[in-house]
């Protein structure tokens, strides 16, 4: 540790700061001119820069920041979650409650703070939207705070500048303003709905009347609200409770994997996904004597059909997937609506007719009806409202209990591109002086056919407020850098309405501006921090803050739990109007689009590109392809054929006579004559770790056909780019490994493959010695009926035992560390794999009892704990890579090289103290998170006196398992026969994968359970 | 031998060729066999060292390389977490064994016409030997541990390597078989050392090789504890050309991995070495006695017995393949079967069919007597052989790795830039070895061939005065 002269600053909040201070220490010689000259306008010098210079100027930027330590608390008080600030102790974790939103809606979080450091995201579990499980993008939270990328300082036409210089300039202009009431003054939001930037959006009213405030993203969820005005009248929240839902019928919508309430939905939709309840409710379950109190199994489990055109997510759960064009979605949901709906089929007759005698439709109709108020239809945000207002009438007529409608609580419904385009215009007729962008990179976000950058030259003072120095910041007059979630001051609120406070970790890393201030500034209110702010906008009395004792013990509470009171939801019933339904639809022709279609896909990792420079993301495969850093074009194996195409080939993709090159993927289950690429990539911005990866879809995409409906056609090019894919072989073999059974067969217990992966296995050696003085035997259970591949546990670990990355070009070699990976196999159907289905294993090592891995090991490295679990000796491995060898579940990895030593400044603050940073060299796995066992087995060793006590079942947690929003992973001890783990292991699907080798896997799957309709067998 | 068959006349083409052609005297030996030895090396000498000293420059380059960056130079990854290191390991370690059977086994049983090539064999077999020890330690992740680590040194930590893996094995196996390996050949080296010192001209050259021979007069004594000490060694030898490549196929016999988990390697094994290293010492012999003028020790019938000992070994190995292949079906295993098929057709079947050709097909040139006498054949097809028999434990480890049991874990290997450089660097290390050997020592075995002339001529003499 460097000596800190405590008289001395110990940081510089600017540059400004920085340079005129006569303290400047020696050592940072040099830094101001490499600061003033990273990333300037066009980032010029990264462009020919080589890596290792890049991580120099990293290194030497994050070395003003890093100087002085890792304690960064910020300056306000913040309160713990469970426990009192006063109690911090070097080594004892802290758990902070905290949010962040996605597409404006939030999400509670409970983040791991260690010596002030945050170091990993979970779920809240009081807050409703998160119930204590996360997705990939709130554990990426975790990485992009330390992101060494991000916009470290304010900026003036590219040349430094500084927050109080901005101010300074706020204060002239809004003088300025005041004589036409702010009247040129725009506001572009991303979407929100939270409490606070409402309250701040009337501060600034105040002061400027006639300011406006409009809402992009290029994700946006109008078509939701449009559809329910076409349908009922009023623009409505649509919200679903699959819990109820026994037939779901997902038009182009992956709801498991997107939108605000992915994680409820996957929760609920995961508990109906199994032949009987699980826990207490399915203790009979379909062994049970009790045949009648049991509840009937067929009623118990849901069937999911899909209609859409690139496997999604929830696709891959799907019992009966229909492949279709995306421009064919609103016919099939015409063609249901025409069933269904009564009197409705002369309304849409024409938009119906090509799915009119469907099998499917007729099929998939029969089914909803029959299930009526447990049935449901729901739309993707993809799709067109008069798509959304068919489902709608559909619900409305089935009377389903699963769909729920409320007042918007988007502080704006309309967020699309015609945004972009009023502000064109506005800015073409000088209507604009000062237009302060908030929304994420509209630049590069706006579709190819507003010239957005161009427009932005038109208006004399562009402000950019973005945590990145992106396409949108070279073209800005302004830029400010943005504050972390996990650096802010701030609220959300939920798809439920739920309100929920966002606390800072840690203070801003990088000069960061919080929202609050930002918005502050312009209301007037420049010297006032965010979190002043915060407090005054939350400061109006409430019945539950008089209940409290006022206000300030009121906000105590409220930081600790993380969420105000819940108010229960405003449900609202809205009444259906066909005939509006009809007017807009009976002039509707279905005219196919001759050729490819292009489709779009929001993007698994990056969404819509804001995550572009999380690495933590970028080497996360993607669920169905499992490729990693970039994107593909996604076709058929029949398209392929017939155009003599073949993976990895780059194409020339032209739409419009606009034209991308784009490497292809050839993906079953894919709709024929049409080409599928996600966004999101191909930035140019100043994000290393973004820039360059993969093709920009946005260059292609309009605003008439934001996601399909264009004809694209394709010509090779003769290069070809070796993708980066974590799997590479797709199918099972006809080997037992990732096993699935029909409900049918579950139900009167005909599992002949999962019997041949039971049984007794006798051996030659000594059985496992069960010495652990409390008997514990760890094990994990792995509910494949559960899992959807989303990746969250793969993300959790990740964040959990300090995985390291390793890029691109590694992957390639079959390099990534990932020790949780989750294998997804395509079934083909029929011999083909035209209609493959989809089956997901997630698989970490298993902990063997008769672990092939340890006899192996020359040095004792990887031995046996007492508690059953097969221990990494990082130490003492000498790395001869004979264990992963002899691994028959290829679950290690090996540190081919120093990967950490790429990681330099910030993201070293991000490790996990528990958990040892692995050399080159040396060999890892999962260890069942040993590390949290431990911290159990310390909390309660001190218990009772010092006594001491056994440690109960669900206290030790691992991170895949708290991330899992579905439920899929159990783990415990075998020892308790009662413990979760022991039930699921006693399951009649259960099974040891790769039983035949006698490896005694503590780890058991259970086989995935699919639910078809007989009808469509 | 009966009386009658004395009497018969041995047709000509029947009649053995002698061990030594022409007529020889002690003399005239020592000068040949020396001659190498004093003489200026001359260019050809000096341009070969100057190509094998490159490639060891490469090595030596490419291991700083290794050390610096991490074993991840090479183009392991997972699955693969084995390829060229070891790979190159097992073909350098089987190479070597031709000359221990040469010097051991062909002693024991008395074969006269090992004589002429053993030390020549035993050279090869160090250096191999050599190159096949570079490999086990720098293929691991943090060689600077593995090199002491998996050594039961006593430590403060009590920790013992572990005895149940073939890891462990190796060590003792492979530093057993180096240090045996160089006594046997410095021990036979020994009156050829005296000899040296004897007929050198310089002070330098006397006091070295002075001090290499211990002492050495040439007594009685001194031939008796000799032959003893050399009968000894040999003996010590002989199970090791058993035991060493029993115990490295040991490393993929006793693992899991469908295509290593199989009984049949350890004779199989051994078979192979046997083969490929009679093929390298054919390669080297060859060129050798020719630039060397040795070929009236190192006669015809030398290359025609080496010849019918790669005949045999090859058929050994063929049969260890059908047997291999054959439990794999037998045992109905999935995982086996699917090894199987994978090499046949799967994305490496080059590597397997192109091994048949090698090792099972090529090699049957040697039924022929003509072929058998071919130099340019027997080259070409000793050549092959060692591409084959590297083959094989190229599809033996990176084929059977690359597809195991499950398929989301399977993966392709690309051998890098580095694994080319390390391989033919450890040939240039093994090439520089040998023209240094070449230079200084005699490549064959003054004393013993001398012996061999006496035997030979009592034997002859003793038909006369029968006759």
């Amino acid at each position: 540790m460097p000596q800190i002269d405590p008289t001395k600053p110990r940081f510089w909040r600017s540059v400004e700061d920085f340079t005129s201070g006569a303290d400047r220490p020696k050592a940072a010689h040099g830094y101001p001119e490499l600061v003033g000259r990273e990333f300037p306008v066009g980032a010029t010098e990264i462009d020919g820069a080589t890596r290792r210079d890049f991580l120099k100027l990293v290194g030497l930027t994050a070395a003003g920041t890093m100087a002085a330590g890792c304690m960064r608390n910020p300056p306000e008080r913040i309160l713990p979650y469970v426990r009192q600030p006063a109690d911090i102790r070097p080594g004892i974790p802290l758990h902070y409650a905290t949010s962040t939103s996605l597409g404006g809606y939030g999400i509670g979080l409970l983040v791991t703070s260690r010596e002030g450091r945050p170091i990993k995201v979970e779920g809240n579990p009081d807050h409703p939207a998160s119930f204590g499980a996360s997705g990939t993008f709130e554990q990426a939270l975790a990485y992009g705070v330390y992101d060494p990328q991000r916009g470290k300082h304010v900026k003036r036409k590219g040349e430094l500048s500084g927050w109080k210089s901005f101010k300074a300039d706020v204060i002239s202009r809004l003088e300025a303003a005041k004589a036409d009431n702010g009247k040129k003054i725009l506001f572009l939001d991303g979407p929100t709905a939270s409490p606070f930037d409402g309250w701040l959006r009337k501060q600034v009213g105040k002061t400027l009347p006639e300011a406006k405030f409009v809402t992009f993203t290029s994700v946006d969820r109008d078509a939701v609200f449009d559809g329910t005005e076409l349908a009922f009248g009023q623009r409505l929240e649509t919200r679903f409770d699959f819990d109820k839902a026994r037939v779901v019928l997902a038009l182009d919508d992956d709801f498991l994997e997107s939108g605000p309430d992915r994680l409820v939905h996957a929760r609920d939709f995961a508990r109906h996904r199994v032949p009987a309840p699980d826990g207490a409710e399915g203790a009979a379950s379909l062994g049970g004597d009790d045949a009648k109190t049991r509840p009937s199994a067929g009623e118990w489990m849901n069937r999911l059909y899909v209609a859409e055109c690139a496997y999604s997510v929830t696709g891959g759960q799907a019992d009966h997937r229909l492949r279709v064009r995306g421009s064919d979605i609103i016919c099939l949901a015409a063609a249901l609506y025409a069933r269904l709906v009564p009197d409705g089929a002369a309304d849409v007759a024409a938009l119906a007719a090509p799915y009119k005698d469907s099998k499917w439709v007729a099929a998939v109709a029969k089914d909803l009806s029959s299930r009526g108020a447990q049935a449901v239809v729901t739309v993707g945000t993809r799709q067109p409202a008069e798509v959304h207002a068919l489902a709608a009438a559909i619900n409305a007529t089935l009377k389903s209990e699963v769909v729920e409608y409320g007042r918007p609580l988007l502080l704006d419904t309309k967020s699309g591109s015609s945004t972009l385009k009023d502000i064109v215009a506005q800015a073409n007729a000088g209507q604009i002086d000062t237009l302060v962008i908030t929304a994420w990179n509209p630049v590069y976000a706006a579709p190819s056919d507003i010239a957005f950058a161009d427009a932005l030259t038109k208006i004399p003072n562009v402000v950019y407020y973005g945590q990145f120095e992106d396409e949108t910041s070279v073209h800005a007059h302004w830029f400010i850098p943005a504050a972390h979630d996990l650096e802010s001051w701030g609220d959300s609120t939920s798809i439920d309405g739920t309100v929920a406070i966002q606390q800072p970790l840690i203070a801003p890393l990088f000069d960061g501006v919080q929202r609050g201030e930002l918005f502050g500034a312009f209301a007037g209110m420049p010297d006032s921090t965010a979190h002043e702010l915060l407090r005054e906008a939350h400061s109006q009395t409430s019945a539950d803050m008089t209940a409290n004792g006022g206000f300030e013990p009121w906000w105590e509470r409220v930081l600790q739990k993380g969420v105000l009171s819940p108010t229960p939801p405003d449900t609202i019933t809205p009444t259906l109007q066909t005939a509006k339904i009809g007017e807009r639809l009976r002039p509707f022709k279905f005219e196919r689009i001759e050729g490819i279609e292009i489709n779009y896909v929001v993007d698994n990792k990056v969404h819509d590109g804001r995550y572009g420079d999380n690495a933590w993301l970028q080497e996360l495969p993607e669920p169905l392809t499992k490729v990693v850093w970039g994107n593909v074009g996604m076709i058929s194996p029949a398209m392929a054929e017939k155009n003599g195409l073949a993976a990895e080939e780059i194409v020339k993709l032209t739409v419009d006579g606009r034209t991308i090159e784009v490497p292809l993927f050839v993906l079953p289950g894919h709709a024929e004559d049409s080409i599928s690429l996600a966004i999101g990539y191909g930035r140019t911005g100043g994000e290393a770790i973004a820039r360059g990866v993969g093709s920009n879809a946005n260059a292609l995409r309009t605003t008439s056909a934001p996601w399909f409906g264009s004809r694209a056609t394709l010509a090779k090019t003769g290069k070809s780019d070796r993708l980066g894919i974590t799997q590479e072989h797709w199918a099972m073999e006809g080997r037992p490994i990732a096993l699935t059974a029909e409900l049918a067969d579950v139900k009167r217990k005909h599992l002949p493959m999962v019997e041949e992966q039971n049984g007794p296995q006798p051996s030659m050696m000594d059985e496992w010695p069960n010495t652990s003085p409390e008997g514990y035997r760890w094990a994990m259970a792995i509910d494949m009926a559960k899992c959807t591949g989303c990746n969250a546990c793969i993300l959790a670990c990740e964040s959990e035992n300090n995985i390291l990355i390793v890029g691109k070009d590694q992957v390639r070699r079959g390099r990534e560390m990932h020790w949780l990976r989750v294998d997804r196999y395509f079934e083909e159907v029929d011999g083909s794999l035209a209609d493959a289905k989809v089956v997901v294993q997630p698989m970490a090592c298993v902990q063997c009892e008769k672990a092939p891995c340890e006899y192996v090991c020359p040095v004792n490295a990887t031995v046996h704990s007492d508690e059953g679990l097969n221990d990494m000796v990082y130490n003492r491995c000498v790395g001869t890579r004979y264990c992963a060898n002899n691994c028959p579940y290829k679950v290690r990895r090996f540190n081919y090289l120093n990967w950490h030593n790429s990681l330099q400044g910030t993201y070293e603050m991000k490790m996990n103290p528990d958990v040892t940073v692995r050399a080159r060299g040396v060999m890892e796995k999962c260890t069942y998170c040993v590390q949290r066992i431990e911290q159990a087995r310390i909390a309660t060793r001190t218990e009772n006196h010092g006594v001491g006590r056994v440690i109960r079942d669900g206290e030790v947690v691992t991170a895949c398992q708290q991330s899992c929003a579905s439920g899929a992973i159990s783990f415990g001890s075998l020892h308790d026969p009662k413990s979760e783990v022991s039930k699921k292991h006693a399951d009649e699907r259960a099974y040891a994968v790769l039983w035949e080798l006698n490896t005694r896997p503590r780890t058991r799957h259970l086989a995935k359970v699919r639910n078809p309709n007989p009808e469509l067998a | 031998m009966s009386a009658a068959a004395a009497h018969t006349p041995v047709p000509e083409h029947l009649r053995e060729a002698p061990l030594i052609e022409g007529p020889q005297s002690d003399r005239t030996l020592t000068d040949s066999i020396l001659h190498p030895v004093w003489r200026d090396p001359g260019r050809g000498w000096w341009m070969a060292l100057a190509v094998t000293s490159t490639f060891l420059g490469i090595l030596v380059l490419c291991i700083a390389y290794l050390l610096l960056t991490g074993v991840g130079v090479w183009g392991n990854n997972s699955p693969v977490f084995w390829a060229f290191d070891i790979i190159n390991f097992v073909w350098w370690v089987g190479i070597g064994h031709a000359g221990t059977l040469i010097s051991a086994i062909l002693l024991l049983f008395q074969q006269g016409w090992r004589t002429s090539i053993n030390r020549f064999a035993e050279a090869m077999t160090l250096f191999a030997v050599i190159c096949a020890a570079i490999y086990p330690g720098l293929h691991t992740g943090r060689p600077w541990f593995a090199a002491y680590w998996l050594v039961p040194i006593p430590n403060t930590m009590d920790i013992w390597p572990n005895f149940k893996s073939p890891l462990v094995w190796d060590v003792f196996a492979i530093s057993t078989y180096f240090t045996v390996s160089l006594l046997f050949w410095y021990v036979g080296l020994i009156p050829d050392l005296a000899t040296l010192r004897d007929a050198s001209v310089s002070r330098t050259r006397r006091l070295v090789y002075g001090f290499f021979s211990l002492g050495w007069r040439g007594s009685a004594r001194h031939w008796y504890n000799w032959k003893w000490a050399y009968l000894l060694l040999a003996g010590i030898s002989t199970p090791l050309v058993l035991s060493v490549h029993t115990i490295v196929s040991f490393d993929f016999a006793t693992s899991i991995i469908p295509g290593w988990h199989t009984t049949i390697f350890p004779p199989y094994f051994v078979a192979g070495a046997v083969f490929s290293g009679f093929a390298m010492v054919l390669s080297l012999l060859i060129p050798a006695r020719h630039f060397m003028g040795l070929k009236h020790v190192l006669t015809m019938r030398h290359i025609d017995n080496m010849c019918k000992i790669i005949l045999v070994t090859g058929w050994m190995v063929t049969f260890g393949y059908i047997c291999e292949y054959f439990a794999d079906w037998y045992s109905g295993s999935i995982y086996e079967v699917g090894q199987i098929l994978v090499r046949m057709l799967g994305p490496y079947a080059w590597s397997f069919w192109l091994l048949v050709f090698c090792n099972c097909i090529v090699a049957n040139l040697f039924w022929f007597r003509s072929m058998r006498r071919n130099l340019w054949v027997v080259w070409i097809v000793a050549a092959l052989v060692n591409v084959g028999m590297w083959l094989e434990r190229f599809v033996i480890i990176v084929v059977s790795l690359h597809r195991d049991f499950m398929p989301a874990s399977w993966g392709m290997y690309y051998p890098t830039i580095i694994d080319i450089g390390m391989i033919t660097g450890t040939m240039g290390l093994f090439g520089t070895a040998f023209l240094v050997f070449l230079k200084f020592v005699p490549a064959v075995a003054l004393a013993e061939v001398k012996e061999l002339r006496y035997e030979t001529e009592l034997q002859l003499q003793h038909a006369e005065e029968a006759h």
